[in-house]
């Protein structure tokens, strides 16, 4: 019952928004909201997975409306409604149109994201992950910037594009159930699909996860949208959705087509590992610094697919401490990127210099950010990214290696960055700029300490996917007796 | 049976009412008329009569059909209350045309005889043809009235041919005779019956408008008068696949090979030449018109995978995709009213500025049409995808799935266009009772996708 309630309170809350008039009460009321969602979450994490809730809804079809977790649709949940006080709070005293339905647009999101990483059924995951779709689509529409219409439509038929081959691969796989056809993934986790479908069916499965990550061809929606979007759109977009393709991946691929996932693996690391080269040098060569930080964002997420098609044991666990590390990683940079435009009134870094002096505190925390982002280490950012890197060296140094690119090639261009925003000479346009105010303190400070924390002590969340992690493993250890034993 | 008789007499009644020069009274009489035959269809529920020799049978299957067509009509007809209130003359005629277009719906549903069903097609037509040119004044009406005739008249010309030949070859009108006898061939079909075939589905093919045969539909519905368009995209659609289904689905097919290559050749082909023509087009109606030959070829694929709920999926894909589509001409006419007459996609900017809940409803329609979830029109598509690869046609599955994300595209982009906002704002005035049965149907949509019907026909 209490994820009915976790479902259903940002709907609720959002649909009560659009009601209310004053602004200020808007966001106080989403923010509280989405922060009493935070707390179920951490009640949710103290219960037994039993805690499920599960009513039939469509006999004929075989769907059920049920809800549930494992460790990982829970690291899942907790990194959604980590970040969503965050993106509200991120509007808060800036000046917005239609505040009350932008806010409930965002709520929406969440509900829509928070049904994706809770169902317990197939048909049901694709309504959610369809329906994520719309209000962000609107987010990106009525309050993105500059062409913001041309671009929105492309990222909306691309990722659509990608979700109606999932549709497929779902309907396909659920007529393959024995008796009155269900769509329950518990059912569907048992069929064991003859190995020379499942080949084919990867793909038709894979690509809507390819391009929700993105992965390297399916890539090129993401630095425009990026670019375009409002700072609580990305961060939406760059901190949650992003991983609804890994977790999409973990939901499907693993359990569904090991054989296939086996079968493809390599060419989709080598995949995986150019995005991740590519992504770093483009991201060196920007000079808009929300499309380095897009590229960026790119780098990282095709480094945790890479970890994602190894999935042994240190490359899970590393990649799933990176799925929550990263997202708040994201957040916190998107409003720094925010910061940094208001204050400098351009993204282009060839423009900017010298902030440290008008803003000496935003420097600092500007530093740590940043730090994280590039895997120093007592960061969190290090714990994933270094976990990651052990696991393709177990598979090939080579994989390592390239995957290893992200760390340096990363720090090159964030600190090179760094030092075109904040380092230089007084620059007189920044004269009458003024620093943090408590707001920002608010917003960057929890993030900041969570990721620092983490970094020091990562046991907690180590611990809450070790089993479902070890779960996903086995799935492709005993596929692999049957691949090997197949011609290619 | 009483339901047919009914509705033929009550067109009468209607016709002459207009004697009565007062036209406030029209609308609600003949909703009162559909609403009685709709009481009268749901009474034979079940019983499963026939009549004329066989030549009717009224079973559930055509009992489903009337009633959804009889609920389309009357959401139609409400709509006309607003729509017609500028007219001075004849309007009980229209009413009367279209409920006489509805009585030879009622044939088509409910035929087991090629006569009847070439009876059925002729009465559902005439009075179309008539009603398309309704604006006597509209060169565009003329136009589209003129067209539809000739058209209409020689694919009736191929569709009586096709009888004939048929007939010639097997002595029959009956669809169960026709059936054996071509299945006592093993596939190799004498060249009379082939052709003859062929012609019978090439004149059916007409009437729902399946490419290559669309080639008139864009233009009708350009030209009509926005009701009857809607009229025509609705519940002659719906009454030409029930046609259609009892013909194949419930009648000829498995059809010799052949026969049933052309079909998903016409499949594929409605796919893509509706989307492809669907994305450059600049005038709403006509942009429908593009997509409702996209949605001929997903219902088409789902009577050709001729899995045994083929049927029902039907009624709810007809039915859903004409409950979205009648408040998105009920939407249009009133920006095209606010924009002084024009018809181009760019009508619909500002509407969300100026009325953001009228553009929310646009946005779940659209969804609709374009089947996203949790909309109704999501649910028809699954089915559809869901029978025709239970049935193993998994190639073609993947090509109307391509054809779907398309189809998002030009509903997106009108969708966009309601969303941006425009320099020369006009006011947009949305009558009470419109803005109730947009709401009505949006709701609709939505309820209907979440709690999916399923009728055993």
């Amino acid at each position: 019952m209490i994820l009915l309630i976790i479902l259903l309170l940002p709907l609720v809350t959002g649909l009560g928004i659009l009601f209310l008039r004053n602004a200020c009460t808007v966001r106080i009321v989403a923010l509280t909201s989405t922060i009493v969602n935070l707390l179920l979450t951490f009640v949710v994490m103290g219960s037994s997975p039993a805690a499920t809730f599960s009513v039939e809804w469509n006999n004929l079809m075989g769907i059920s409306f049920s809800l549930g977790f494992d460790g990982i649709s829970l690291l899942m949940l907790l990194l959604t409604n980590l970040l969503f006080p965050f993106i509200i709070l991120a509007g808060f005293k800036r000046e917005q149109n239609q505040i009350s339905v932008l806010n409930f647009l965002i709520l929406l999101t969440q509900a829509a994201l928070i049904g994706v990483f809770l169902s317990q059924n197939a048909f049901l995951f694709y309504i959610f992950w369809e329906l994520t779709l719309i209000p962000i689509y609107f987010i990106l529409l009525l309050w993105g910037g500059e062409n913001s219409r041309a671009v929105t439509l492309k990222f909306f038929i691309y990722t659509l594009a990608g979700s109606l081959f999932l549709l497929i691969g779902i309907i396909y796989i659920v007529q393959l159930t024995p008796g009155v056809h269900s769509t329950d993934f518990s059912v569907l986790n048992q069929l064991h699909i003859p190995a020379a479908t499942q080949i084919w069916l990867f793909w038709v499965l894979f690509i809507a996860f390819a391009i929700k990550m993105p992965i390297f061809p399916f890539h090129t929606w993401q630095p425009n949208t990026y670019t375009m979007a409002s700072t609580q759109g990305v961060m939406i977009l760059g901190g949650v959705m992003t991983k609804m393709g890994i977790y999409g991946a973990l939901r499907f691929l693993f359990p569904m087509v090991p054989q296939g996932v086996l079968y493809w693996q390599n060419i989709v690391l080598v995949m995986c590992l150019i995005g991740v080269v590519y992504a770093s040098v483009i991201a060196f060569r920007q000079t808009n610094l929300k499309r380095l930080i897009a590229f960026s964002s790119m780098a990282h997420i095709s480094l945790m697919a890479a970890a994602l098609f190894i999935y042994n044991y240190y490359a899970a666990q590393g990649l799933l401490f990176q799925v929550l590390t990263h997202g708040l990683t994201v957040v916190a940079l998107f409003y720094m990127v925010q910061l940094i435009q208001d204050k400098t009134k351009t993204l282009e870094l060839p423009q900017m210099g010298g902030l440290k002096h008008a803003a000496p505190k935003m420097a600092i925390l500007l530093l740590m950010i940043l730090l994280v982002s590039v895997a120093l280490p007592f960061t969190a950012g290090f714990i994933g990214e270094f976990l990651i890197i052990i696991g393709l060296a177990k598979q090939s140094i080579w994989v390592a290696l390239f995957g290893g690119t992200t760390m340096i090639l990363g720090a090159i261009y964030m600190l090179y960055a760094y030092q075109r925003i904040m380092l230089g000479d007084k620059n007189a346009s920044l004269k009458n700029t003024t620093d943090l105010v408590r707001l920002d303190y608010w917003m960057l400070i929890p993030l900041i300490a969570i990721l620092f924390i983490l970094g020091i002590y990562p046991q907690p969340i180590l611990n809450l996917v070790e089993v479902s992690a070890n779960t996903m493993q086995n799935l492709l250890t005993s596929a692999t007796g049957i691949v090997t034993a197949m011609p290619h | 049976m009483s339901a047919l008789i009914f509705i033929a007499i009550f067109g009468i009644i209607v016709l002459y009412l207009g004697f009565a020069n007062n036209k406030a009274i029209l609308a609600p009489i003949a909703i009162a008329g559909l609403l009685i035959t709709m009481a009268l269809s749901i009474k034979d529920w079940g019983v499963g009569s026939k009549y004329f020799h066989d030549m009717v049978v009224i079973d559930n299957f055509s009992i489903a059909f009337n009633v959804s067509m009889l609920i389309i009509t009357t959401l139609i007809f409400l709509f006309g209350v607003n729509y017609y209130k500028r007219m001075e003359h004849h309007v009980a005629e229209q009413y009367a045309l279209m409920i006489f277009a509805l009585t030879g719906a009622f044939l088509m549903t409910s035929y087991s005889n090629l006569i009847m069903l070439f009876l059925g097609i002729e009465i559902l037509s005439i009075p179309l043809y008539i009603l398309a040119g309704g604006k006597k004044t509209s060169y565009r009406s003329n136009e589209a009235s003129f067209k539809y005739f000739l058209l209409g008249s020689f694919s009736t010309a191929f569709f009586l041919f096709g009888i004939a030949l048929v007939y010639g070859a097997s002595s029959t009108f009956y669809l169960p005779e026709i059936k054996t006898y071509i299945s006592q061939f093993n596939g190799h079909l004498p060249p009379m019956l082939m052709v003859g075939l062929l012609f019978i589905l090439i004149g059916v093919s007409f009437k729902v408008a399946v490419a290559p045969f669309h080639f008139w539909s864009p233009d009708v519905y350009e030209g009509s008068p926005t009701l009857v368009t809607a009229f025509m995209a609705t519940v002659v659609k719906t009454a030409g696949f029930a046609a259609f289904y009892r013909l194949l689905g419930m009648g000829l097919l498995p059809l010799p090979a052949p026969l049933e290559k052309t079909l998903w050749v016409m499949i594929g082909l409605s796919l893509l030449v509706g989307n492809l023509a669907a994305l450059k087009q600049s005038n709403f109606k006509r942009l429908l018109a593009y997509s409702a030959i996209v949605h001929t070829g997903f219902m088409l694929l789902a009577m050709l995978s001729q899995h045994d709920s083929a049927g029902s999926v039907l009624l709810y894909y007809t039915f859903v995709y004409s409950l979205a589509t009648i408040p998105l001409f009920i939407i249009f006419i009133h920006m095209k009213r606010s924009a002084k007459g024009l018809e181009d996609l760019v009508i619909f900017r500002g509407l969300y500025k100026q009325k953001p809940w009228v553009a929310v409803f646009m946005t779940i329609l659209l969804m609709s049409l374009a089947g996203l979830p949790p909309t109704s029109g999501f649910m028809a598509k699954y089915q559809v995808f869901t029978i025709s690869i239970s049935q193993g046609y998994i190639a073609i599955s993947i090509f109307a799935i391509v054809m779907a994300i398309i189809g998002v595209y030009y509903y997106f982009y009108v969708l966009r266009e309601a969303f941006t906002d425009t320099d020369t704002p006009n006011p947009i005035l949305i009558t009470k009772l419109n803005a109730v049965l947009i709401v009505v149907c949006g709701v609709a949509v939505v309820l209907l996708g979440l709690f999916t019907f399923t009728i055993p026909i």
